[in-house]
C-alpha cells in the first residue's frame, strides 16, 4: 500500500495531465464509436417499431412480430414496450417532435387527431398498401372512416376493441335469463335489464354484475359513452367553440349508471381488479369490460360467454377503439426502409388472427370472414360490433388514455358513488372541456 | 449533506420547467469568511478559472441557460408539436392565474407541506429523543428509523398501496380486527392525502430523525449536570436546556422539509396519479400534465415560473424570520 502511495504521489504534473488526457480521450472515443454503432444498427434491416401492449397483448404482438421477422428475412423488426398511456404518448410525441422516432408504431385510432394536424405523423400511400394486398376495402366503414382525417389516411387499424359484456353461462343458465341457442336472451329496456342482473344476483349470492371503475376515468367513460351512443345522440367537440352535447341525454345516462350501482346489482366501490377477482371467481354473473379481459378469464375457468353490450336505448352502439399502426414523421425518409415498413404491417394485418385470441376484433375483414375466426368462441359471438362502434368524440385531447377520460373520472366520479347530483357533475365535466375548446388548438 | 431527497426529488423533470435549485442556497452557511480575492484579475488568476472553467461550463448550460429559457419559453404559445410558437407577452400568464386547476394544485401542495411538515418534525425530534434517552441497543433503533429513507419513492409507493387497498390491505385488515368500518384510503377524496402524508413520513422522517439524534448528542453533558445540582428534574431540562439548545436545528430542519415538501410529485403520482377527482394533484404534476400530455410547454413553463415565485418568497420569508431570531 505504502509503495503504491509513494510512486502516486511522485507522478508529475505533466504525467498526470497526459494520463487524464488519455483517459479522457478513450472515454470520448469509446462514446462516439458507440454512437457510431447505434446509428449504423438503425440504417441498417431494422425496423424500429413501438408499441404499448404489455401483459397477455404483449406476448401476442410480440409472437406476431417474431413470425413477420421469420417470414421477412430482409428486415428485422425490433419493439420497444412503453407503459400504456401518458408514459408512452408523451415519449411518442416528443420522439416525433425531436426528429428521432421509431419508423412505425401502434397509436389509439382515437388519439390521431391529437397528432396528425402537428405534423408529427405521417399519411400511409395507399396505392403502396395495396401492393401488398391491403385496401380499403378490406375495413369496416367505420374503421376506415376513423383512419382519415383531412382527406388523408394516418392509420392502418390493427383492431377494433370494444367495450362488451361477458357472461357466466353457468350462472345465467341457473338464473334462467339464456336463449333458446344458449347465449343471453336479448335484453332491450333498462327495466329489463336490471331484472336479468337481480336474477343473477339471486343465484350468487353477492353481485350480478362486476363492474370496476373507481379511479379510472376510462372505464367510467367506456360505458358512459356507450349508453350516450345508444340514444342516439351526438357530442362535437371543435375549437373554439362549446362542446355541442345533449345534457339531458347525459344527465339521463348518469343516472341510469347510479341505479346500477346498487351494492345489489352491482358494487359501488369496486376498481378494476375487484370487478375481475369477483366476476373470475363467480361473485357475479356479468361483468362489463374490455374485450382485452377475454383471455384472463378463459384461464381463469370461467364458464364464458361474451356479446356486445344489449341495446338497452334505442340505437345499437358499442364504445371502442382501435390499435391502430401510424408512421411517425421521419426528417429523411428512406424509401426502401417505408417499403419494409408496408410490408411488415400488411403481414400483421393478415396475421391477426393470432391477435383475435387476445379477444380484439381484427380490423382486416378477410382474416374476421375466415373459418378460423368463426370458429373462435366466444369472439365470433361479438364480432358484429364492428359495425356499432363509437370512437371517442374528436379531438386533439381526447382518445384512450388521454386527458379527457382523466377530467370525466374527476368530475363523475363522485356521481357514480352517490355523492353528487348527475346534472351537477355532467355541469362541470363540460365546463372543463369548455375550458379547453376555448384555448388555442397546440398541434 | 444530501437534501435532495427529503421527500420527492423531480429528477425526471427538465430543469427548464422546475426550478429547484435556487431556494436551497438560502440554507447555505452564512459564515464562511470571504477570501480576499482581487477583483477584475482575470489574467493574474487564469489558472484558478481554468480550474474552475468545467463547473462554469455546466453551471451555465443546465442552470443559467435553462432558466433563461424557460422564461422565455412563458412568453410564447410554444406547443409540443411547433404550433403556435409566437410570442404572446403576459397572456400565459393571465390565462393560469385564472385558471381554476392551477388553484387547486397549488393549493394542494401549499396543503400538503403544511400537513407534512409539522409530523416530519415533531415525529422526527421524538424519535430522536427516544433513542438519546438511552435504550438498549441504540444502533438497531437508529437504523430502523433510518433505513425506509433509504428506499426509492417506487418502492414506498407500491407498499403503501397494497396496505391502503380497500379489501386486501393491511390497513383496512387491522381496522376491521378492531371493529371499525373500512376506509377508502386513497379514493376517498377527503382521506388520500392524509395517506399520502402518512407514507411520506414513514418514508422520510428517518433523515430529519439522524439531524436531530446528532444535535442531540451535541448537547454538553455539564448543562444537564448544572442543572440538576440546581435542582431541575427531566421536564425543566427538556423545556430550558434541551429545546432551546436544538432551535439551530430546528429551524434548519424546517427550512429544507418545507422546500422538500413543496416539490412533492414522485409519491403522489405513484399512488394516486393526482386523483381521486384531481384532489392530491400537486402542481408539479399540473406542471407536467400542462406541458406533456397536453403539448402547451409555454403554459406548463409559465405555472412553473408562478410556483417558482411562490418557492422564491416562502424561502426568502424563512430565511428573515430565522436570521431575526439567531441575531
Amino acid at each position: 500500500m505504502k509503495q503504491v502511495d509513494s510512486r502516486l504521489m511522485h507522478l508529475s504534473r505533466r504525467q498526470l495531465l497526459l494520463g487524464g488526457g488519455a483517459l479522457v480521450g478513450s472515454i470520448s472515443l469509446g462514446a462516439s464509436l458507440t454512437g457510431c454503432g447505434g446509428a449504423a444498427q438503425a440504417a441498417g434491416n431494422d425496423i424500429r417499431f413501438w408499441h404499448l401492449l404489455s401483459g397477455g397483448d404483449g406476448i401476442k404482438m410480440q409472437s406476431m412480430i417474431d413470425r413477420a421477422n421469420a417470414a421477412h428475412p430482409e428486415f428485422t423488426v425490433k419493439p420497444t414496450v412503453l407503459a400504456w398511456g401518458p408514459p408512452y404518448y408523451t415519449k411518442l410525441a416528443m420522439a416525433s417532435a425531436g426528429g428521432r422516432p421509431p419508423e412505425v408504431a401502434v397509436m389509439h385510432a382515437a388519439r390521431v387527431a391529437g397528432y396528425a394536424p402537428g405534423g408529427l405523423l405521417d399519411p400511409w400511400d395507399l396505392s403502396l398498401l395495396a401492393e401488398y394486398g391491403v385496401r380499403p376495402e378490406d375495413f369496416t366503414q367505420r374503421i376506415w372512416e376513423k383512419s382519415q382525417l383531412d382527406g388523408k389516411v394516418f392509420s392502418i387499424a390493427l383492431d377494433s376493441h370494444p367495450f362488451i359484456l361477458l357472461y357466466n353461462t353457468e350462472v345465467a343458465g341457473k338464473a334462467g335469463v339464456l336463449g333458446g341457442n344458449g347465449q343471453l336472451a336479448e335484453i332491450s329496456s333498462p327495466a329489463q335489464f336490471f331484472d336479468v342482473a337481480r336474477e343473477l344476483q339471486r343465484v350468487t349470492g353477492k353481485h350480478g354484475l362486476s363492474y370496476g371503475f373507481l379511479g379510472d376515468g376510462a372505464q367510467m367513460w367506456r360505458m358512459f359513452y356507450t349508453f350516450y351512443k345508444q340514444h342516439g345522440a351526438d357530442m362535437v367537440l371543435e375549437p373554439g367553440k362549446p362542446a355541442q352535447v345533449d345534457r339531458d341525454v347525459a344527465v339521463d345516462c348518469l343516472q341510469f349508471i347510479t341505479q346500477m350501482l346498487d351494492d345489489s346489482i352491482a358494487t359501488r366501490s369496486g376498481d378494476g381488479g375487484t370487478a375481475i377477482a369477483e366476476f373470475a371467481s363467480q361473485g357475479s354473473g356479468m361483468l362489463f369490460t374490455g374485450v382485452w379481459e377475454l383471455p384472463t378469464m378463459k384461464a381463469a375457468g370461467v364458464p364464458l360467454d361474451a356479446t356486445t353490450i344489449p341495446t338497452l336505448f334505442g340505437t345499437p352502439a358499442a364504445f371502442a377503439d382501435s390499435h391502430a399502426f401510424v408512421l411517425p414523421h421521419q426528417a429523411r425518409a428512406d424509401d426502401a426502409k417505408r417499403r419494409d415498413v408496408y410490408k411488415f404491417v400488411a403481414s400483421m394485418l393478415k396475421g391477426s388472427l393470432d391477435w383475435a385470441e387476445a379477444g380484439h376484433i381484427p380490423a382486416y375483414q378477410p382474416v374476421v370472414r375466415s373459418k378460423e375466426y368463426a370458429a373462435l368462441l366466444p369472439q365470433s359471438h361479438y364480432a358484429h360490433a364492428a359495425d356499432i362502434i363509437n370512437y371517442d368524440p374528436q379531438a386533439w385531447f381526447t382518445g384512450s388514455g388521454s386527458d379527457f377520460q382523466k377530467y370525466f373520472a374527476e368530475n363523475v366520479q363522485n356521481v357514480f358513488l352517490g355523492r353528487i347530483k348527475p346534472a351537477e357533475g355532467w355541469d362541470a365535466f363540460i365546463a372543463r372541456i369548455n375550458a379547453l375548446l376555448a384555448k388555442p388548438n397546440p398541434v | 449533506m444530501t437534501t435532495s431527497r427529503l421527500t420527492a426529488p423531480q429528477r425526471r423533470l427538465p430543469r427548464a420547467v422546475l426550478p429547484r435549485d435556487i431556494p436551497r442556497r438560502g440554507t447555505a452557511p452564512r459564515d464562511i469568511p470571504r477570501t480576499a480575492a482581487p477583483r477584475g484579475s482575470f489574467r493574474d488568476n487564469w489558472q484558478g478559472w481554468a480550474f474552475v472553467a468545467p463547473f462554469v461550463a455546466f453551471f451555465l448550460m443546465f442552470l443559467v441557460w435553462p432558466l433563461l429559457s424557460g422564461a422565455l419559453m412563458s412568453l410564447t404559445g410554444k406547443s409540443l408539436t411547433g404550433a403556435n410558437d409566437g410570442f404572446i407577452g403576459l397572456a400565459n400568464y393571465a390565462e393560469a392565474f385564472a385558471d381554476p386547476d392551477m388553484w387547486r394544485s397549488l393549493g394542494n401542495t401549499l396543503y400538503f407541506t403544511l400537513i407534512s411538515t409539522v409530523p416530519l418534525v415533531v415525529i422526527a425530534l421524538a424519535l430522536a429523543a427516544l433513542v438519546n434517552m438511552g435504550l438498549p441497543a441504540q444502533w438497531l433503533w437508529r437504523l430502523s428509523f433510518f433505513s425506509p429513507f433509504l428506499l426509492a419513492s417506487t418502492v414506498v409507493s407500491l407498499f403503501f398501496s397494497w396496505m391502503y387497498n380497500p379489501q386486501l390491505g393491511l390497513f383496512n385488515d387491522i381496522l376491521a380486527k378492531i371493529g371499525l368500518p373500512p376506509v377508502a384510503w386513497l379514493n376517498d377524496p377527503s382521506m388520500a392525502m392524509w395517506a399520502i402524508v402518512i407514507a411520506t413520513v414513514w418514508w422520510t422522517t428517518g433523515f430529519n430523525f439522524l439531524l436531530y439524534l446528532a444535535a442531540l448528542q451535541n448537547i454538553p453533558q455539564q448543562h444537564y449536570e448544572a442543572a440538576s445540582l440546581d435542582g431541575a428534574g427531566g421536564w425543566r431540562q427538556l423545556f430550558s436546556i434541551t429545546l432551546p439548545q436544538l432551535g439551530p436545528t430546528t429551524a434548519m430542519i424546517v427550512i429544507l422539509q418545507v422546500l422538500a415538501s413543496l416539490k412533492v410529485f414522485d409519491q403522489i403520482y405513484q399512488m394516486t396519479s393526482g386523483g381521486p377527482g384531481g384532489a392530491t394533484r400537486p402542481v408539479v404534476q399540473y406542471i407536467f400534465e400542462a406541458g406533456f400530455t397536453g403539448y402547451r410547454l409555454g403554459y406548463s413553463a409559465a405555472i412553473s415560473y408562478i410556483f417558482f415565485g411562490l418557492i422564491l418568497l416562502i424561502s426568502v420569508a424563512q430565511l428573515f424570520i430565522t436570521r431575526k431570531r439567531s441575531a
